[in-house]
């Protein structure tokens, strides 16, 4: 059965040069007509038309990732949702927010639609960074869409924060990790900026790199955030649930175009072939959570697990395998044994 | 068929001046191959030689002019395969001497025109590319005349590209190169120049007829390597073979006898009749000596079997390849490999690593070192890893070579301010004319082999030409330098160096491998050593940080791909110890540039 849904928005008002997901530049008067679509797939997979990919209604966690979801209107987002599935409310409801997208009658509109969980594409408080990232926003629409966002009656709010920019110090990336704490959000993602694009200042080294990495994890400790995720952190019980339905591999349908599915061993992007996933891809998703997946997972890879344990990158505890500290900062070492 | 109607010839040229399509138009301008049938250089059959725009393997082909048969025997154009030009030459009794009028005498050049001179070869001069804009036919002309003594009347101008001057180059050849002579009643003597392997029918050897015949069925015997086989066909050659009943003197054609392997089928070879033999082979043979060395590892032990097929197929169309298994601590099987010089080398291992795809770390090259031990004895090393311990050396002797410069002399000073810092010794410089200069230098072959040709170029912006011959072994102060990585030393990077540069190579190469070497997980000191002293040292800190942190909205096969790709980017490492080693680490010795 399928309990966590996927919906993509690839419409953003202007791409950035790092992004890798699917997302079309300036054809938002497409949003209408693309609501209806969705509206209609939906509809067809919950009324049991397409038999064997069942959805368990209702579902644990809707998710609107993009692009930039935060594009659609209250209207067009409730069209989508059919207003069925949020009946009884949902624990989770995410919609990915570009500060510079949303003002506060439009977040009241999509909480009223039934979205409970704002996910806030800051990605940094410094204006030179945002600029170098291609942002279309300011830091000053990321304070004021986390005001509007309260004040709309968002109790569980999701701040992403990028690192290791190109030409950031680590004074600079100290100052956005003070900038995060002081909205105090329920949610923090720590991305570090993965490609090197052409034109762009030199990225910090990777020595750097990781004292940045370790800082943040200090300081979001200190504060009460528990690290529950390699790039993830959220205040007690606010773990974001339909990524940790990713992590722990269960089944999710992905709707929209570009969209990523892995349903009962499956995995496959809308409208594509069908993939048998592969053995190692439980573990790789798995370990990234701090806790670690149960020790059955790794039946014939004891010899890795056995190595991985030599060079103190992997732990045991009672029922679980998981990363040490040290594994945390290496876990491609740890992923590539596996793979 | 009549000797005195048959014309064996050969051109020789600069490599570039235009050798392979000067043979193209005479193929086309005698009617040998319609224009349909042209693909352009048409003698050069292998995708490398294509590629890099030289012939390395020797071909002949037979021409039908008027009552005249011409048989056009081409050579190597690369100084690596000297032995194989004059085999070729041998077979000849004339030469086109061909020059690039917009670049005039080249070293290589003036090495193989004296090589067909000392032959005693016709020369034939020709100056080619005369429709170029940057032709120089005057100054190309006093060139000649300089270098070799050759009055302008005896120069065909012509363009290759154009087809000018091909008919004039035709008649000069009926009439200025003799026909060859011999005695068709005397024991057959026939002159292997070339040979090569065909997977169907065994080595097929080109062979040219000094003295009486060969005749197909016939029993012979090679007199180099005293091998008896059957004359299974004979034939002459056009594009492909046509069979015959016989070659009688004078006559250029190939030979199948069931060879397995050119080996056993050297060029150079006299080929004779087993019931009536020659007294005496004809002269020049000489047995292969490899000059250049280095070992070649597979990256994936698994290979190894692979490996040694590829290097025997092929060694099965390469006489002068040489190859034995080794072992090396660092790298596990492998073979070392014995080359006529490095543009072989290359060639070698580019073919190895393309058609036979397989992964492989080849060691710096190296030459054969002679040392002379406290006890008196004498050893040759072809690998540095074998060196005796120091203690037990009076002397080394490495070889030398007499280098040959030639160059526009604005860059006199460049040339020589290189070929010092070479080790290279000044012998004579001399004016071809006011603008050219020809210089000679006394050089260690080791000091060539590592990229010497490419600096040459660079300092000249590519005008300077080089050709090198050996003279023979001199004492040099060497010394062994090691590498230690993470302290274990590894052979495969051990190099011989002079002792005055060994502190600036040591600090250079442990330089680079920090460069080329990935962080791991942990610290890895590099050091260079002669003996138990270090003389350089670098360090590649321990990687802190290397996680994929984004997960791409549940995309997890594209975050499996990148973990298979740095996975896979760390199998092609060589693993040294707990150190997986790049093959750049080898190349960086090789590098090593002043």
């Amino acid at each position: 059965m399928i309990e966590h849904l996927y919906i993509h928005i690839p419409f953003c008002k202007k791409k950035c040069p790092y992004c890798n997901f699917l997302s079309y530049e300036g054809r938002e008067d497409q949003l209408d007509a693309y609501a209806n679509y969705l509206s209609n797939t939906l509809t067809t997979y919950m009324y049991g038309q397409v038999n064997d990919l069942p959805l368990q209604l209702p579902l644990t966690t809707i998710y609107f990732g993009g692009g930039t979801p935060s594009l659609l209107t209250p209207k067009q987002l409730e069209k989508i949702l059919c207003g069925q599935v949020y009946d009884p409310p949902l624990p989770e409801i995410s919609l990915e927010a570009n500060p510079a997208t949303a003002d506060y009658v439009k977040l009241k509109g999509f909480r009223e639609a039934g979205v409970n969980r704002l996910s806030i594409g800051a990605q940094s408080f410094n204006d030179r960074h945002l600029k170098t990232l291609g942002r279309i926003h300011s830091s000053e629409d990321v304070y004021r869409i986390f005001d509007d966002a309260r004040r709309a009656g968002f109790d569980n709010i999701g701040i992403d924060i990028m690192y290791a920019l190109p030409g950031q110090t680590f004074d600079e990336f100290k100052e956005d990790i003070n900038a995060v704490l002081k909205l105090n959000p329920e949610h923090i993602s720590l991305y570090n900026l993965e490609v090197q694009a052409q034109n762009f200042a030199p990225l910090p080294d990777n020595d750097t790199e990781a004292d940045m990495y370790q800082y943040a994890i200090d300081k979001f400790k200190e504060v009460g955030y528990k690290h529950y995720e390699i790039s993830n952190f959220a205040k007690p019980e606010r773990e974001c649930q339909h990524n940790i339905a990713y992590w722990l591999n269960k089944n999710y349908l992905g709707i929209g175009e570009g969209a990523h599915s892995h349903v009962d061993g499956y995995r496959w992007v809308a409208g594509g072939e069908k993939e048998a996933e592969h053995g190692c891809e439980k573990i790789i998703m798995g370990l990234r959570l701090l806790e670690g997946i149960a020790k059955d997972n790794f039946i014939g890879f004891e010899n890795e697990v056995k190595e991985l344990k030599e060079q103190g990158l992997l732990e045991e505890t009672a029922e679980n395998i998981k990363l040490t500290h040290r594994g945390l900062f290496l876990a491609n070492l740890v992923f590539e044994k596996f793979v | 068929m009549d000797p005195q109607k048959i014309r064996n010839f050969c051109i020789v040229a600069h490599i570039d001046h235009g050798k392979s399509t000067l043979a193209d138009r005479l193929l086309e301008f005698t009617g040998t191959i319609s224009k349909r049938e042209m693909r352009a250089q048409v003698l050069d059959t292998m995708d490398l030689e294509r590629e890099r725009g030289i012939t390395i393997k020797a071909q002949a082909i037979r021409m039908q002019y008027k009552e005249y048969t011409l048989n056009l025997i081409d050579t190597p154009g690369h100084v690596d395969f000297s032995y194989e030009v004059s085999r070729s030459l041998a077979a000849c009794e004339g030469a086109l001497l061909l020059i690039d009028a917009s670049q005039g005498i080249e070293a290589q050049t003036l090495a193989n025109a004296y090589l067909a001179i000392n032959n005693n070869l016709v020369i034939i001069p020709v100056i080619n590319k005369i429709d170029l804009p940057n032709a120089e036919v005057e100054k190309t002309l006093i060139e000649l005349k300089n270098a070799f003594g050759i009055e302008k009347e005896e120069v065909i101008l012509a363009s290759a590209k154009e087809g000018k001057g091909m008919i004039e180059i035709i008649e000069a050849i009926i009439k200025k190169i003799p026909a060859p002579t011999g005695d068709p009643n005397k024991p057959l003597q026939g002159l292997i120049f070339d040979s090569h392997y065909d997977s169907y029918r065994g080595v097929i050897a080109y062979v040219r007829i000094v003295n009486g015949t060969l005749k197909a069925g016939g029993k012979i015997k090679m007199m180099g390597t005293g091998s008896e086989y059957e004359a299974l066909e004979v034939g002459t050659l056009k594009l492909g073979l046509q069979k015959k009943e016989e070659l009688g003197i004078g006559e250029v054609g190939y030979l199948i006898s069931g060879v397995k392997n050119v080996r056993e089928c050297r060029v150079g070879d006299t080929v004779t009749d087993t019931k009536n033999p020659a007294e005496a082979p004809l002269p020049g043979y000489q047995p292969i000596k490899p000059m250049v060395f280095c070992g070649f590892y597979p990256v994936n032990a698994g290979d190894f079997e692979h490996l040694k097929e590829a290097l025997e197929k092929l060694q099965l169309n390469d006489a002068a390849l040489f190859y034995e298994p080794e072992s090396s601590a660092a790298l596990g099987l492998g073979f070392r490999c014995g080359f006529l010089g490095l543009l072989h080398l290359e060639i070698i291992q580019e073919r190895l690593e393309r058609e036979y795809n397989i992964d492989l770390v080849a060691t710096a090259p190296n030459v054969i070192y002679k040392i002379i031990k406290t006890d008196g004895s004498e050893l040759f090393i072809d690998n540095p890893a074998s060196f005796p311990n120091p203690t037990q050396i009076t002397q080394i002797e490495e070889p030398f070579m007499k280098l040959t410069v030639f160059s526009p002399s604005d860059y006199v000073g460049k040339i020589m301010e290189l070929a010092m810092d070479k080790r290279a010794e000044f012998k004579g410089m001399e004016y071809l004319d006011p603008t050219r200069v020809m210089m000679t230098f006394q050089i260690p072959l080791s000091e060539v082999i590592s990229e010497f040709h490419d600096m040459l170029k660079s300092c000249s912006r590519g005008y300077a030409s080089m050709d090198y011959e050996l003279i023979g072994y001199k004492p040099s102060d060497l010394v062994k330098m090691d590498i230690m990585l993470n302290q274990e030393s590894v052979d495969a990077l051990s190099i011989i160096v002079h002792r005055e540069k060994a502190y600036h190579k040591g600090k250079l190469l442990a330089e680079k491998l920090k460069e080329v070497i990935p962080r791991h997980q942990f610290e890895i000191p590099i050091q260079a050593t002669i003996g138990s002293k270090v003389i350089a040292r670098e360090t590649v800190r321990a990687i802190k940080k290397d996680v994929l942190q984004k997960c791409y909205g549940g995309d997890i096969s594209r975050k499996r791909k990148l973990l298979e790709k740095q996975k896979a980017g760390k199998k092609r490492m060589k693993r040294i110890g707990s150190v997986d080693v790049p093959q750049e680490a080898f190349l960086a010795v090789l590098r090593l540039g002043k």
